[in-house]
């Protein structure tokens, strides 16, 4: 009699506690950066639980798919996702997650810029909350760029930037190089040069097949002007973490959060780096790209929506809340009222006490949209290998290679090629 | 009939079902965990799974099939490495599990855990390293060849070095696991034929061609059907060493099946690719049992 007191009571806490709880699934930095934000949850909502789970970044994408291939099965109450990844979800499962409109969610809707919401959104839907944005910008050594004799003031356009990579070559006899780019294990440099000059593989309405237009053209032709300067290493992730730790890479182009794997890699160079804005492809051109950056879904099994709703509101559209994500965990809010925010103008040790964050939150609003669309994956495959063999001189032309890609995209997802 | 003796054969059935009920638990597994996935993949290479909804489009994969170039570029991969990577290995094997069983070795032990160690080792250490050791600008490697006045190469980025660096790898991890198995095929030879060849004047040279290569034709067989299967499924080296680059020049069937099946959830397309995997590895099982081990069969 008195085990089955005790079970049913074990029941019942378990069954108010269970009403009472959100999960969260996320990977690496983005755990401690959404539980600082917890505090200010609770004092919305006292006695809700908040648990945030950190499981990795493949493997949140691995489980979510999972969970909604089952129909919603062990799903937790909120959701983490890549930005460029949304959409397979969206096209896929589009019933797995809550549609944030019955939530209120068009009230987010000018709090963000629209490069992040054409991702999140399908058609009047709104799926997911933008959490963190990847505005590139060259992350720089002062001391190598100085022995060197090249002033970063100076580089306002890539010929600029393949100009100093020559002196670079030469102060440092080849060993130092201007920064390292990933050649034929991803296509990174293409995807963020070509957003800056306004192309992506798919338009933005994620319709056609646009990776042969001129925007692409240039920005692979701007890249081959690169590597045939060999003012870049070649090398993927790991090896350019090795390049900058051995001193043998003077600068990296990304987005904003590799700030953060900087000073995590390389901390014993605090002081030393410095950040300057993307160059232009051409005299005068825009000095703003994006790559990367995720958002915040609620999936439609979720007991309690109306409060994952009101957790991920208050970590990502509120202010405090993203200033401090943004100075300690290194993740660029997408929240546009920070814009021209005094705190903005902090700054960094690491990086000599510049107010980095001023400068690459001013680029957001530049930054032109795209549309990952559900076969970003396909498209990427086939860029990868495209961009290799035009840097290895086996196309005539960028329009030849870019030509060839769209004919390859088009076979692997049947979507038309833009006239 | 059956109503003349009714009761006999109805008892007799029952036993007869009996060994059946105690293996339902296997056979349910069987048919939930093997049967099921092995048919509706099947059926799933018939469905145009490149949206949602799915819907039945006969050709639409096994067209797309025939007409990818990706497709063939890791067809060709791939047998690139089984007609190059899987010989050199096995003659190479072949050599260690001579020297392995010859008498003028001393340790033995020690050099045959040493050569079969790699496989002990996990995948992800082992490509790691090697990833190491065949890096540009820091890797042993490259210094080694510098050092000797040869110019570097960069392994991983440019295509037939990386195709090349695969195959290093690939033997260095598998040549002694094979070569422990053609050892044991060594050891089964009678010891009276050498002597009798030695009497007759043969030496080590002869005796190697003439007795110990033929006599280890069926466990050769072996082996290279095992290593054939292997390299069809080729996965852990390209993936985790050169993340099947540059471009698209190490990857293999089973890379282009995965990102295809789970990186753009297309699984009607890897369906088909994985049958056609499947049926290529039965094909050549079969020509090579034809083509090595037939005479052994009829004799």
């Amino acid at each position: 009699m008195k085990r089955i007191a005790l079970a049913a009571l074990a029941l019942l806490v378990v069954s108010m506690a269970s009403a009472q709880t959100l999960t969260v699934w996320v990977w690496d930095i983005n755990k401690p950066a959404l539980e600082s934000t917890i505090g200010s949850f609770v004092e919305m909502h006292p006695g809700v639980e908040v648990v945030v789970e950190d499981l990795g970044n493949q493997n949140v994408y691995d489980r979510g798919l999972a969970g909604c291939a089952a129909g919603g099965l062990d799903l937790p109450d909120v959701y983490l996702v890549e930005n460029n990844e949304a959409q397979v979800f969206w096209a896929q499962f589009p019933d797995c997650f809550t549609d944030l409109r019955t939530l209120g969610g068009e009230e987010l809707l000018p709090l963000f810029p629209d490069f992040k919401w054409a991702e999140l959104t399908e058609g009047e839907q709104i799926f997911a909350v933008p959490y963190d944005s990847g505005p590139t910008a060259i992350f720089y050594r002062r001391d190598l760029y100085e022995a060197a004799g090249v002033d970063p003031a100076e580089i306002a356009t890539w010929d600029d930037f393949a100009e100093a990579g020559t002196a670079m070559n030469e102060a440092f006899d080849g060993t130092v190089k201007m920064g390292t780019i990933s050649k034929g294990g991803d296509d990174e440099w293409f995807r963020m040069l070509a957003n800056q000059a306004d192309c992506f593989y798919f338009d933005e309405e994620g319709t056609e097949i646009t990776v042969n237009q001129p925007g692409c053209v240039q920005a692979m032709e701007t890249m081959k002007m690169l590597w045939d300067a060999s003012v870049l290493h070649p090398g993927g992730w790991v090896e350019q973490i090795q390049f900058i730790q051995n001193d043998a890479a003077a600068s990296a182009f990304f987005g904003s959060w590799y700030s953060g794997t900087i000073i995590a890699e390389a901390p014993d160079q605090t002081g030393q780096w410095g950040v300057y804005l993307t160059p232009a492809q051409t005299e005068g051109g825009v000095r703003a790209s994006n790559l990367g950056g995720s958002a915040l879904a609620i999936p439609a099994s979720s007991d309690n929506p109306e409060l994952a709703y009101d957790f991920v509101v208050n970590a990502l559209a509120d202010e405090e809340n993203q200033l401090r994500i943004l100075f300690d965990y290194g993740l660029t809010p997408s929240l546009l009222s920070l814009q021209g925010d005094p705190a903005l103008e902090t700054g960094v040790e690491f990086f000599g006490d510049q107010p980095i964050w001023d400068l690459i939150l001013g680029t957001l609003g530049d930054v032109p949209a795209v549309s990952g669309t559900q076969f970003f994956q396909e498209a990427r495959n086939v860029m990868i290998v495209v961009v290799n063999d035009y840097l290895d001189g086996r196309f005539d032309s960028a329009q030849e290679a870019l030509d060839q890609a769209a004919r390859q995209i088009a076979s692997s997802t049947g979507l038309p090629i833009a006239e | 009939m059956s109503q003349a003796r009714p009761a006999r054969p109805a008892r007799r059935r029952r036993t007869d079902l009996t060994p059946y009920w105690f293996l339902l638990p296997f056979f349910a597994f069987f048919a939930i965990f093997w049967i099921y996935p092995i048919a509706y993949s099947f059926v799933l290479s018939f469905l145009n799974t490149r949206s949602r909804p799915w819907t039945l489009e006969w050709g639409f994969n096994w067209g797309r099939l025939v007409r990818d170039e990706f497709f063939w570029n890791a067809l060709g991969n791939t047998m690139t490495i089984l007609v190059v990577q899987v010989p050199i290995m096995l003659a190479f094997a072949t050599l260690l599990a001579v020297a392995f069983g010859s008498d003028l070795l001393r340790f033995k032990g020690f050099f045959r855990f040493a050569f079969f160690a790699p496989l002990v080792l996990g995948a992800v250490p082992y490509s790691a390293v090697f990833r190491l050791i065949f890096n540009d600008q820091f890797g042993i490697l490259n210094y080694a060849l510098t050092s000797i006045g040869l110019p570097s190469v960069p392994w991983l980025f440019e295509n037939v070095p990386a195709m090349v660096t695969i195959m290093i790898a690939m033997t260095w991890r598998w040549t002694g696991y094979n070569a422990v198995i053609l050892l044991s095929g060594l050891q089964s030879i009678p010891l009276t034929l050498y002597e009798a060849a030695k009497i007759d004047g043969a030496g080590p040279l002869q005796q190697f061609f003439g007795i110990t290569l033929p006599l280890l034709r069926p466990v050769l067989l072996f082996c290279f059907v095992l290593s054939t299967i292997g390299t069809l499924q080729l996965f852990t080296e390209p993936w985790l060493i050169t993340t099947t680059g540059p471009g698209n020049a190490t990857e293999t069937l089973v890379t282009y099946l995965y990102k295809t099946g789970f990186r753009s959830f297309n699984f009607g397309y890897a369906s088909a690719i994985a049958y056609t995997v499947a049926i290529i590895a039965a094909a050549f099982s079969l020509i090579q049992i034809r083509l090595v081990g037939g005479r052994e069969v009829q004799r």
